[in-house]
């Protein structure tokens, strides 16, 4: 018999005699980050052996014992008792040694048909999809927070912005009803990626298929995929879902970081439209008097990152000739940060929102006449003007006021002639914010009554979101 | 009235009084690439005015005149005859204006309780959704053109390769459906793109809603959307749809990248295996004998581009305030260079994979024994043997072949059965690259008739494709 060398622990080993290089070794390791799918790959594993022996592979006897071996292996994991051992490359290499070193010889049949390839696509798609089912949850609460919050604080009028200058007034819980309804996308492109990764690779081998007759069929339903995929070497040569994930929580991000970005603005003392708590707070080591909506900037950063996984894995995959090639690895860190990040961004997220104080006095009050430039064009319209002019004479009112350093609603009837004769006393009635939010009932708008109808659309959707399987 | 100065011609002119400086005056304009848009701004205007009519906002008179003005506008645009003027800065202004030189007043009324934020984002949407349909079509074409040489190509065989290595036989066409199941997701996706673009902005006016009571689902019918947007604020400030898109087409090009690589390999006199139709090739300025793939090398190139236009919008979109700011008109031209890429890369790539020549014995010269290594190990595990340790055997007959610089298939039966004792004369029937994709004939795998599944597959899902509204 031939001696191996170093190489001989690895599930490749045969061919190879001399050593390794150990930097490449901890290189090529993916076992550091790989680790987290343990339990994927045992349930794995664990169904794969049952195909096994239907397709007479493995006998009954071994398959049991195969399956006693790996809920052991599952015990030490779950209890934090595995040990990892030298030359255990990654996940799989580790599992099968540790099922050896239970069960004996038997172990060397679980992999038969099987490659890395597909097994590593499979215990991938099965930890994501428990994945997204968690961050669902999270971020089905931080929606409810806000619908709730937005539910309470209906009465509560601020300054709409656009271009971030004040445009025209609105009710506070349209504002956060926006960026509500963002989320609830994320939400439904969340579902709609669990089902992209409820794909089976599993059967796919190296990149030619099974050989022994594997039912495909009885391992789809062990794992509880939707389907089989189609082809072995796509099936073992994409990442498209964990992409997928990876631009999903970017634009989930971009939603937050717009929102953070809104809420730090309104923390400003020149706003100070909301506090917030101090547990979502820090100050300065230097000036007594900060406080830093921290928490905020951080959710802020955090879409930067994310995009930068998002980037860095699709750099991966261009060009990346057919089938599976070492560089798929990069798939694992980018996917589990990007976990890690989006929940806890939507932790602190609803944390932020259910504790901060809105100030209401101080949103009021910056309600300004200027900001019913709009109405007083508007009043012109529904006397018989087209629009274009009434733009026009309302634009020449504030300048008007601009000029002779007056609120807008100070002008007198007299000046507002001078712009249209069509002005006249009735003009005092436009200046009321909560007449001018009350005219925007249609659907969608700021009214009350559409306001409410967005509160009762989320409860609604929330309420078949969490009846959701 | 006050003179009306250089600003008059504004949409929003009102109070400004000095000059613009016109170097912003053309960092602000979009016009020179909005203009593609015209189409989908005139029509969201004829919806619009039947619903100011209803509203009592225009006379039954008015909105024939300003539907008639319309349809001018629209004539001149599509014979190439409108003519912007300076001061149209952007689609919007210049179709206004070129209505109000039709019609005169009336034209000054269709703006009533619109805003350009809810008019662009309308426009976009309809831009997009029609865009969609051609690229559909396009992806649809390339993928029929990949199915029906995988039927036809069915019997030739070549080497399946992973990290770029020789692995296991399979059918050519089984490499060429990978792609296309690739490039099926990608239709799928844009199906559900599509689905998201198709949600209705218009009557959320600028920021606050629609205060006229606008028949929004009357809007929505006469646009064809499948609903209309919840909630103003989103409606106006949100670009997602578009980043979904970029995003979209990212990935479907990474998917081209991947077939394009594979390719510009095949095609180097090291594999021989293909060759490009000179439509599709170019020379050397300098050296004689080249023959490129430039067509696949561009298309590779592409996703780089496109990927791009998603991470610059991305970067655009993170931490934006609120609602509309102009930062949003970056979207545009990041949309349509993304639609003009790919339309130009599938309609490349279609050219190419209708026309370029197989070279079958360069393919089938190409299978070597040692790529029957792991045929060789499944003949010892049909004797009995765990795969772990008959893995290990075979690697062991590859060393000693490559020891004694002979194929794997000139081992004799004596130096195997040193190897182990379970190889006898029965061997021989390893070395049979037909029986060896054969083999593969779960669901996904290589053999002929799995292949065969997967054409039909195809070609029932294409027809049902073409077929869907």
């Amino acid at each position: 018999m031939i001696l191996l060398g170093n190489a001989g622990n690895k599930l490749w080993g045969g061919r190879f005699v001399g050593n390794t290089d150990p930097i490449m070794e901890k290189f090529n390791a993916s076992i550091a980050y790989d680790q987290r799918m343990w339990e994927a790959d045992v349930k794995g594993s664990k169904a794969y052996v049952k195909a096994l022996q239907k397709a007479g592979l493995v006998t009954q006897n071994e398959m049991e014992q195969i399956l006693t071996g790996l809920d052991k292996v599952f015990d030490e994991w779950s209890k934090g008792e595995f040990k990892i051992k030298p030359g255990d490359e990654d996940i799989h290499t580790a599992n099968e040694r540790r099922l050896k070193e239970f069960i004996g010889d038997p172990a060397g049949k679980l992999h038969t048909g099987r490659s890395r390839n597909d097994q590593v696509a499979t215990d991938t798609r099965l930890w994501l999809r428990d994945a997204i089912n968690t961050l669902k949850e999270l971020a089905l609460q931080l929606i409810s927070t806000m619908v709730e919050r937005a539910a309470v604080e209906i009465e509560i009028l601020c300054p709409g912005y656009t271009h971030m200058q004040r445009a025209q007034p609105i009710r506070w819980s349209h504002w956060i009803l926006s960026h509500a309804v963002a989320l609830s996308r994320d939400v439904e492109r969340l579902e709609d990626i669990r089902k992209h990764v409820n794909v089976m690779p599993l059967g796919s081998g190296a990149i030619a298929g099974n050989p022994f007759n594997i039912d495909r069929e009885l391992l789809r339903q062990e794992l509880k995929f939707d389907s089989i995929s189609i082809n072995s070497m796509d099936a073992t040569g994409q990442r498209d879902f964990v992409a997928e994930f990876l631009f999903w929580a970017s634009m989930c991000l971009t939603h937050l970081s717009k929102m953070a970005e809104d809420l730090i603005l309104y923390s400003t003392k020149e706003f100070s439209f909301i506090t917030l708590t101090d547990a979502y707070s820090t100050g300065s080591s230097l000036m007594p008097q900060k406080k830093n909506a921290d928490s905020l900037e951080l959710i802020r950063s955090k879409a930067g990152r994310v995009f930068g996984r998002c980037a860095g894995f699709l750099m991966t995959l261009k060009g990346l000739p057919s089938t599976y090639n070492k560089d798929l690895q990069e798939d694992k860190e980018a996917m589990f940060d990007t976990y890690d990040t989006v929940h806890a961004v939507l932790q602190v997220a609803t944390g932020v929102i259910s504790t901060l104080k809105v100030n209401q006095p101080a949103m009021e009050g910056a309600l300004s006449p200027d900001m019913l430039a709009t109405d007083l064009a508007y009043h012109l319209v529904r006397k018989g003007m087209p629009f274009r002019e009434a733009h026009s004479c309302a634009g020449k009112a504030v300048y008007i006021a601009e000029s002779k350093n007056i609120h807008l609603s100070q002008i007198t009837v007299e000046d507002l002639q001078t712009v249209s004769p069509l002005f006249d006393k009735d003009v005092s009635s436009v200046w009321d914010y909560n007449r001018s939010v009350e005219q925007y009932s249609a659907p969608g708008g700021t009214a009350r009554s559409s306001v409410t109808a967005q509160i009762e659309h989320f409860r609604t959707w929330l309420q078949a979101q969490k009846q959701k399987p």
